[in-house]
């Protein structure tokens, strides 16, 4: 049992090692669009990963954790949004609630359409 | 050098989100994804002390604030359990699921900002 866990940790830790490098080269690309683009991708392939994990069920534990919880998981980020949106504000306010729209609204449509691809790549051919 | 320091507090903050979302789910359980939205209050809330403390040393924000509290909040996990609330039609949870994270963690992080001031 603690072997398990401590396997699924490890692999969280890897994986989050280069989820949080590649949130820190976009980032430091584009700045806060890097951090929307972020945080819309992360969410459409988390929500692939988990309903097609679902579907086909024979993933190993640590795949899974290790890829959504751990690489997308620290790819994807909530505090460093919640700066930006100050960051903005103190710019334009328009552009502060610009932000803010798109990230919700993107990636709440992000998930929708991971959950359907996710689905649907799962049963392609009637496979199930 | 910058991204060692980011990708090692990335993983130290990813197995701690980890590590209290099962601690959550064995001690509380219920629909209620309570544990995302403890790691991304206080994670919010964290980085804008941490901004507003401007410190001296540049790898202490890339190690703590991208690294490690990036890693530690998530918007990926938070907007697929707003789809799961959806799905299940618990629109009562849902509305305050996305109050509170969006409202919550904007609040806290202006409130950490303005402390270290």
């Amino acid at each position: 049992m603690w072997q398990q866990r401590l396997k699924d940790v490890l692999s969280v830790a890897l994986f989050a090692f280069f989820g949080g490098i590649c949130r820190y080269l976009l980032g430091a690309w584009m700045d806060s669009t890097g951090t929307i683009i972020v945080n819309i991708v992360g969410s459409f392939v988390l929500a692939f990963i988990t309903y097609y994990a679902t579907e086909v069920q024979d993933f190993s534990e640590w795949i899974t954790v290790g890829v959504g919880t751990g690489f997308i998981g620290a790819f994807t980020t909530f505090s460093t949004f919640s700066m930006d949106f100050w960051k903005l504000y103190h710019q334009s306010v328009n552009y502060a609630v610009l932000y803010l729209g798109i990230s919700m609204i993107g990636a709440f449509l992000a998930v929708i359409a991971g959950m359907m691809c996710g689905i649907a790549v799962a049963n392609r051919g009637g496979k199930r | 050098m910058a991204m060692l320091l980011v990708g090692i507090g990335a993983g130290i903050g990813a197995s701690l989100r980890y590590l209290i979302t099962n601690f959550y789910k064995r001690k509380v359980g219920g629909v209620f994804p309570g544990a995302t939205l403890f790691l991304n209050l206080s994670g919010a809330f964290m980085l804008g002390y941490l901004t507003s403390l401007a410190l001296a040393d540049p790898r202490l924000p890339l190690l703590l604030g991208t690294g490690l509290l990036g890693g530690y909040t998530t918007f990926s996990t938070y907007n697929t359990e707003l789809l799961v609330l959806v799905r299940d039609r618990r629109w009562k949870l849902f509305l305050i699921y996305f109050i509170t994270t969006y409202g919550g963690g904007l609040a806290l992080a202006y409130i950490g900002l303005m402390l270290g001031r």
